[in-house]
């Protein structure tokens, strides 16, 4: 009887155990939807504030962009946005003590409302940013402006990233989005011959005794931390860029590119390199004694045969290269910027990740954001994962 | 089970939680905190202090949520961060520890020396993009920021840019020690640091807030005296309930010896 | 051109690339080693960092490192090759099985960074661990799981099936058969596997940065709810901060040694070790 509960416990055991992997996953895919779905809810202002107009105004036509743009003092005048022609006088806070003094306030600031509305009735061009607490929407003359939610296509296609800017923040990732795609495919652009070499190299070419010097090295190569890379790439590799290209800066998609090739070579050589060890010995022998040489059987008979799995490694690689954090916050310069050429600096998904999460309180909408790209960058590599899967199932079919 | 198990560890916690002091956030008052860890300890041996970076805005959030002790912060901390807190049931307390001058540093090899609010705010927003245009050699402005969990980068964007946002895409680094290495290595950078991170691989230009007509260079000297315009308070932020846990250290802080470390890191004692 | 001498000129070039990898690992360990071998000694291995980081040792980050590596082995290990051994001895071949593989490379290829992500919401911030060891050690167990799971599935299949059946044919329950016979003749290639996640998980930064990493303890952690410095961060943090950063760049090429042959160790054990059992397996 006890004997028969244990093997029962026992078995249970390792079904949940085997079950564990796939709970995690499940499990971190809710998480990520669940902190960051919130974020469409959220309000174009910062949580807890409105904006506030002389009832006098005629402007609608609100969103984050025009609100960011109007605190920064790019629009002046209201007739920019369709109103009359008045100057816009912007209004924060701590402004209320250039028109009152402390005392007047209140001791618990409990007049601040009706002196926040008698100013504003007062002036025809104002804009203020006021907490709700001390809302003045309540007394005539003050109108609050209703500021859309924050829209999918303000965070996915919008070009500006400014998380803590107030009033409005802006979460636009598309420069991120393009960044780290920029990087990756660079990267893999210079990782792919010099891997597929390598693979070549180590298959058909190699005597045995340097395939066993070679293989450890590719494994130690993907053994090296990718802080070490960080490291590396900031010391040696940023300057060196900068002077060979002789650029402003070496802190440069290209120096992330260069670092991330390194990195995703030995994913790539590996993966590769069993493709095309793979290919059956008939095949080869048969096009040799065709008259081919070795090269021509390699590219005409063993490439195209392998092809599945080289994509297989190419997919990898370009995954391992999206997901990777540390080396590319130390060295690609992270400004949120449209990229537009190798030489610029961008910010990628990871980067900005690891840089703002610490910074974000739960539940705040940049909390919620970042916890998005976390959604994002996890969908990508969740996407690429199942499609290398897939690409070396097909070769699976061809054998048969 | 799992109650007996979460009761544990809830015990394991409790009991951790009375010696240790979670100290975390900005990066400018980094190295008093870790100075000042590193003393405290040859005096109250007991006591386990750690002390993590990241930016005021780490250490406030994470105030917020509750998993810091101390928050050190380089900038006032916000109304809505305030309010969040009190919306708990809580009160922050609020000491100043020390004041910084805030430097604007340029590559050694700039010939530039001097600047005016107004043309750093232009370099900082994307309207000045060339040196030539504040009397320097023909050669792109590269202006760094920090990351934006920095009470630098606040306090900056409130004094010198009067409170417009930072040019979109600005280069933007981790921490300060990154920034004099990028500014070190850039010929046309631009950024700004605590006066104590400072060095000789770097060159603090003189500002000027009147619009030209004079200029200051920041130093220790000209912040007491109160010339130079950019100076700010740096402050521990802590929940009133936590009142005892801390005070022992925050107490350290402000004590003659405490300010003595202030001085030697490179920033004004308060006291 | 001659087809002979297209062959010639592209094996050139295989060749070639195959020199400039090992060049690139020799540029980047001999660049780290040669700046760091200056600054090793017994001092900077055993005491605490003193003046700003630029004296003193890594002590602290090095104990962290051996923390985080036994926090997360504890959860990982058993959770893994447990796994392995009902994904390989008792589900069979089934949908759920290759539900559970196709999972298990999921989880593998997650960006660490998610981890850190993951990690910080539910144990710092849902089950109010804060920043701490055990924080820490979860998130990392979490990240070394797949890896374990996978190289103990490949270890218990190389078990010969004419083991278990000479077993069954004894009188050996199953569960004798795993415990007595199967696992044991596993056991040097899971060890190997576990080596490699701990050469894994010694390095990571992304993953410790919100769970668990201190940029100073003057003292070391004494619960596993406290924080703890771990060498990747470290070697992070003399990188990029500190105030006098040229005074602190040896001590951080001295972590970014301590670091790399910390890792490399296991790395090269695990792979000498597979090597050797590969070469037994071949000769029985």
């Amino acid at each position: 009887m006890l004997k028969k509960l244990s093997n029962f416990t026992i078995k249970s055991l390792l079904t949940f155990s085997g079950a564990f992997a796939g709970i995690t996953v499940l499990f971190i895919s809710i998480f990520l939807f669940k902190e960051g779905l919130g974020f469409f809810k959220k309000p174009a202002v910062e949580e807890g504030y409105s904006l506030y107009v002389n009832s006098k105004n005629r402007v609608e036509d609100f969103n984050s962009k025009k609100i960011k743009e109007i605190f920064d003092h790019e629009i002046t005048n209201w007739n920019e946005l369709g109103g009359e022609d008045v100057e816009i006088l912007l209004f924060r806070m701590d402004n209320i003590f250039d028109y009152y003094s402390d005392e007047e306030l209140g001791e618990e600031y409990e007049f601040l409302a009706e002196k926040l509305a008698e100013v504003i009735k007062e002036k025809e061009g104002i804009i203020a940013f006021v907490p709700h607490q001390y809302s003045p929407a309540e007394y005539s003359g003050v109108k609050e402006l209703s500021v859309p939610n924050i829209t999918p296509s303000d965070f996915f296609a919008g070009r500006d990233w400014l998380p803590t800017a107030t009033p409005s923040p802006l979460f636009g990732t598309l420069p991120m989005l393009l960044g780290t795609l920029l990087v990756s495919f660079f990267a893999i652009l210079f990782a792919l011959p010099l891997g597929l070499g390598v693979a070549i190299y180590l298959s058909e070419l190699a005597p045995e005794a340097i395939r066993k010097f070679l293989k450890p090295i590719i494994e130690l190569l993907a053994g090296i931390p990718s802080i070490v890379y960080g490291f590396f790439g900031l010391v040696v590799l940023a300057p060196l860029v900068q002077k060979t290209f002789n650029l402003p800066v070496g802190e440069t998609a290209l120096t992330g590119s260069l670092i991330l090739a390194i990195m995703a070579l030995p994913t790539i050589i590996s993966i590769a390199e069993d493709a095309l060890r793979n290919t059956p010995r008939a095949m080869k022998e048969a096009s040799l004694a065709l008259g081919a040489t070795h090269w021509q059987t390699i590219y005409r008979v063993i490439i195209p045969y392998s092809k599945s799995g080289i994509s297989a490694a190419v997919v990898l690689g370009i995954g391992r290269a999206i997901g990777e954090t540390m080396a590319v916050l130390m060295v690609t310069g992270n400004a949120a910027l449209m990229p537009t050429s190798l030489f610029d600096p961008v910010r990628t998904i990871p980067a900005t990740i690891a840089a703002e999460l610490g910074e974000a309180p739960s539940g705040g909408a940049h909390y919620q954001a970042l916890f998005l790209l976390g959604a994002i960058l996890f969908i990508i590599t969740l996407f690429i994962s199942i499609a290398a899967e897939m690409i070396s199932k097909k070769k699976n079919y061809k054998d048969m | 089970m799992r109650k007996l198990i979460l009761l544990a560890l809830a015990v394991v916690f409790g009991m951790s939680q009375l010696s240790a002091q979670k100290i975390k956030g900005s990066e400018t008052v980094l190295p008093i905190t870790q100075k000042a860890a590193e003393l405290y300890l040859k005096v109250n041996p007991k006591a386990q202090v750690s002390v993590t970076g990241g930016g005021s805005g780490v250490g406030i959030a994470a105030l917020i949520d509750g998993t810091t002790d101390l928050a050190q912060a380089s900038r006032k901390i916000k109304f809505n961060e305030r309010q969040k807190i009190q919306q708990s049931g809580n009160s922050v307390k609020e000491v100043a520890i020390a004041y910084d001058a805030l430097a604007i540093i340029i590559n050694p090899g700039n010939k530039v020396t001097k600047l005016t609010r107004e043309q750093v705010e232009g370099m900082f927003t994307g309207k000045i993009k060339n040196w030539k245009e504040v009397g320097g050699e023909d050669m792109k402005v590269v202006p760094y920021s920090r990351e934006t969990s920095s009470g630098t980068y606040e306090f900056f964007k409130e004094s010198v840019l009067k409170n417009k946002n930072h040019m979109s895409g600005i280069m933007s680094m981790p921490a300060n020690g990154a920034i004099i290495q990028s500014v070190k290595q850039t010929k046309g950078a631009i950024a700004y640091v605590g006066l104590a991170y400072v060095n000789k691989d770097v060159k603090a230009v003189h500002i000027s807030y009147d619009k030209g007509k004079t200029y200051v260079e920041p130093s220790v000297k000209n912040a007491v005296n109160k010339t130079y315009p950019i100076v700010r308070p740096l402050y521990f932020y802590y929940l009133k309930k936590n009142e005892s846990k801390v005070k022992a250290f925050v107490d350290y802080i402000l004590s003659p010896a405490g300010q003595e470390i202030v001085k030697e890191v490179g920033y004004v004692n308060v006291k | 051109m001659n087809k002979r001498t297209k062959q010639k000129f592209a094996f050139f070039f295989f060749r070639l690339f195959s020199i400039i990898i090992v060049g690139i690992l020799i540029a980047i360990l001999g660049f780290i080693a040669v700046n760091g071998i200056k600054v090793i000694n017994w001092e900077f291995l055993s005491s605490m960092p003193k003046e700003g980081m630029t004296e003193g040792g890594i002590f602290p980050a090095i104990v962290g490192t051996c923390y985080l590596i036994i926090g997360s082995m504890i959860f990982a290990v058993p959770l893994g090759v447990m796994a392995a051994i009902y994904t390989v001895e008792y589900a069979g071949n089934g949908k759920f099985v290759r539900f559970i593989r196709m999972m298990t490379n999921n989880l593998a290829s997650i960006p660490s960074i998610v981890f850190g992500l993951f990690g910080m919401a539910l144990f710092v911030k849902g089950l109010n661990f804060g920043d701490s060891i055990i924080a820490g050690s979860l998130t990392l167990g979490l990240l070394a799981l797949p890896l374990i799971i996978r190289t103990s599935e490949e270890a218990l299949k190389a078990v010969p099936e004419s083991y278990r059946t000479g077993s069954y044919a004894l009188g050996a329950t199953k569960l004798q058969t795993i415990r007595k016979v199967v696992f044991p003749c596993a056991l040097p290639n899971i060890l190997t596997g576990i080596i490699l996640s701990i050469s894994r998980v010694s390095g990571e930064t992304a993953p410790i940065l919100f769970t668990v990493a201190a940029y100073f303890l003057p003292s070391l952690p004494d619960s596993i709810f406290s924080q703890a410095m771990a060498l990747p961060y470290h070697l992070y943090v003399l990188a990029t901060s500190g105030t006098d950063i040229e005074a602190s760049r040896p001590m951080a090429y001295g972590t970014a040694l301590v670091l790399v042959v910390i890792v490399l160790f296991f790395n090269l054990t695990a792979t000498l070790l597979r090597q050797k059992l590969s070469k037994n397996m071949k000769n029985k």
